[in-house]
């Protein structure tokens, strides 16, 4: 263990911009063990190696990252330091109450601000750690699965810079049988603006295992988010997670996401994706076991200028597995949306089941919605379908609505709610759908 | 006591004629029904009625107590007492019929205009809707009466549902927004026989003094439960003939041959 010889903050704005001097600072400012500031030094030189993004590349053809730059933003934010939940923003406390959850973290810019445990989680073998206490507390697990098995360093530029860098989080890890009712709520307020920040999720369950884990992103005003979600889920496990991106429309956001399922697994994953000027969201289902069962799930609403691409992999590499994505979205303004999907059936992976739908809703002329679904299949006998779909509001359905006495604006806001709610419909958390329902309720608004 | 009056009413569809010169007055307590062939436009004029965007209105009124109604939006017509049931209602999906149905509700009966002034807020959409728990003794009650499963509250309107469910949940719908004038169109095409049933009584039940009722439809069927006091044969875009209901006994053995004969094209002025 690393000695600590000057106060954090002093350590990182005592380098500036983005190095591997940086990368050092910020490791000791945690007061890291030698293995993770070795890791997070090589995913640097991994970084440093790779290069840029380009328009040339498939995954960024639709997304260009014009106008950014990495060196706008502070590599890194400071940490405020731990407080009562009085002493959080108001905005923090409210995000706090509005779950009914087993345990909550909230994290501001790059560290745990305050931590709630309703249940005795620990009593069961449950552990729910921010990443940074996990690294000294629980090293040999998180040695073990930190973006070694689900979400390499080396799989993109982001992931990379995320390895390098990473800040807040959490580490969840359900043993065997262990079954945490209700959700573990992670809350991230990236609040100052113009930094970098790099959230991870690192979420391990073991066998027959059961929990439901909700991240809330907040804030990043000007900022960078690069953040990486790994849902380690083992045999007959069952694992409901929540992504809730609510970025400020300032905010460049890349996400790297990938869960892997052991034999008889199950997953509902939600994503959610309202803020941030850019995201560009690369999310993967990896069924490795026989018998899983994975629903992918995504909405996504962008206004103004915001530009919203997700890109998922539905892997089947085992036989008898069943995969469900469904993500709606709907565009208003000068808005864009990138939907790019592959389910990919390797050989052997018979009897496989697989859906992929995308569904979008133009409410503008002026919004754009681009959807590019795809199948690689390598067995013969499976069932894979995939669709996608871009429409406007329909006539025949608003004047229906109206000639029953609503007015066209209610009509159409009930319309565009509708379009919505096949993917509400399979959100766990009652008080996650009205959070969703409010916000779709003030996008439509204005 | 109301009047519904369609005077002299044309209306096309891109610039091809299909009402040409409609002329019906309907009276509260009334049930009027209009029949006629297929294609002769008697869907187009419940949709002219009801303000549906898609035709023109060239010539003519439409008038409620005197007033005109052309003018105005579907929703406005229907806070005036318009109700439409749907020849073929859309499904919505996502929108559940209680949901759909309290802002309906709320808006026809004027929650959301007394709210409004009473409080001297802007029209916030969704924060004057009828009380909830008033609203959901009401649909219970009217469920029950109109033989429309309880569990239909819930479900998205008219989506999956049968052609019988689609029929009933619209005349449920309309025992909850009271019209003065209730436009069925065709409410009894594609029906078994229990189903017509269930869609008669509940015309029958909701046929009070106040109500007028115009039943548009193509067969006598209907009509074997729900007995008009006038009858009147619609053939290309406009009333024909209007009668009691002999006349629907006379086109039951005559058939519509008979009216294009009598009223088409080639007839010979008597």
């Amino acid at each position: 263990m690393s000695v600590l010889v000057k106060e954090p903050e002093a350590i990182v704005h005592a380098v500036q911009g983005f190095s591997a001097d940086t990368v050092r600072a910020h490791s000791a400012a945690r007061n890291e063990p030698a293995w993770m500031l070795e890791f997070r030094l090589a995913a640097w030189r991994q970084f440093e190696a790779m290069p840029w993004p380009e328009s040339t590349d498939e995954a960024w053809r639709r997304t260009r990252l014009t106008g950014f730059d990495l060196n706008q933003f502070t590599p890194v934010a400071n940490a405020a330091g731990k407080v009562e939940k009085g002493e959080l923003s108001k905005l923090l406390q409210a995000e706090l109450n509005e779950m009914d959850s087993a345990a909550s973290m909230v994290f501001e810019d790059s560290g745990l601000r305050n931590s709630v445990f309703h249940a005795r989680l620990e009593d069961h073998g449950v552990i729910f750690a921010d990443l940074q206490s996990a690294v000294q507390q629980y090293p040999d697990l998180v040695r073990k699965y930190f973006m070694t098995e689900a979400v390499k360093p080396d799989l993109n530029k982001f992931t990379a810079l995320h390895a390098a860098l990473w800040d807040t989080g959490a580490f969840v890890y359900v043993p065997a049988n262990g079954r945490v009712t209700l959700p573990l709520q992670i809350i991230l307020n990236q609040a100052t603006a113009g930094v970098g920040g790099y959230h991870h999720t690192l979420v391990v369950t073991e066998q027959g295992a059961e929990v439901t884990v909700v991240d809330d992103l907040l804030g990043a005003k000007d900022g960078l988010q690069a953040s990486v979600v790994e849902l380690i889920i083992g045999a007959g496990s069952v694992v409901r997670y929540m992504n809730l991106q609510d970025f400020d429309h300032s905010a460049w956001n890349f996400l790297t996401g990938r869960a892997v399922l052991s034999r008889d697994a199950d997953l509902r994953w939600i994503q959610v994706s309202w803020g941030s000027r850019l995201t560009k969201a690369f999310l993967d289902v990896d069924l490795m076991g026989a018998g899983g069962h994975a629903e992918l799930l995504g909405i996504y609403f962008p206004t103004g200028d915001q530009h919203i691409d997700h890109q998922t992999l539905q892997i089947h590499r085992a036989p008898h597995c069943f995969s469900d994505l469904l993500f709606n979205g709907a565009l208003k303004d000068k808005s864009r949306s990138v939907y790019m999907g592959v389910i990919q059936v390797h050989p052997g992976a018979q009897k496989t089941d697989a859906y992929q739908r995308n569904g979008n809703l133009i409410l503008d002329p002026t919004a754009r919605a681009d959807s590019i679904p795809g199948l690689e299949i390598e067995a013969d006998d499976v069932r894979c379908t995939h669709g996608a779909t871009a429409a406007q509001v329909e006539e025949e359905y608003v004047f229906y609505l109206m000639a029953r006495g609503l007015t066209r604006a209610q009509a159409e806001r009930m319309i565009v709610q509708g379009f919505f709610q096949a993917v509400l419909d399979r959100v766990p958390v009652e008080s996650v759908v009205h959070k969703l329902e409010r916000v779709i309720e003030r996008k439509i608004g204005g | 006591m109301s009047v519904l009056e369609i005077r002299n009413l044309h209306a096309s569809v891109e610039e091809r004629e299909i009402l040409k010169g409609v002329n019906l007055t309907l009276r509260s307590g009334e049930i009027h029904a209009l029949m006629g062939p297929n294609g002769s436009g008697k869907s187009t004029l419940a949709y002219v009625i009801a303000g549906h965007p898609h035709y023109t209105v060239t010539e003519g009124d439409i008038l409620i107590d005197g007033e005109s109604i052309l003018e105005m939006e579907p929703d406005e017509r229907t806070k005036a007492g318009l109700f439409l049931a749907f020849q073929y209602p859309v499904a919505v999906p996502g929108v559940s019929v209680a949901n759909f149905l309290r802002t309906a509700v709320s808006n026809v009966r004027g929650y959301t205009a007394q709210q409004t002034e009473a409080e001297g807020r802007s029209g916030v959409i969704g924060s004057n809707l009828m009380p909830m728990r008033e609203f959901r003794k009401e649909l219970n009650e009217k469920m029950k009466e109109y033989n429309v499963d309880p569990s239909f509250a819930r479900r998205y309107l008219n989506d999956g549902f049968s052609g019988g469910e689609k029929k009933r949940t619209e005349v449920l719908q309309m025992a909850m927004l009271e019209p003065k004038f209730a436009i069925m169109d065709e409410s009894d095409s594609g029906l078994d026989i229990d189903a017509l049933r269930v869609v008669a009584d509940g015309i029958n039940k909701l046929a009070t003094p106040e109500r007028g009722f115009l039943l548009i439809t193509h067969y006598q069927r209907l009509l074997n439960y729900v007995k008009p006091h006038y009858v009147s044969i619609f053939y290309d875009g406009r009333v024909v003939m209007t009668g009691g209901p002999e006349i629907a006994h006379m086109l039951e053995e005559k058939g519509y041959g008979w009216v294009e004969r009598e009223f088409g094209a080639e007839a010979v002025p008597a």
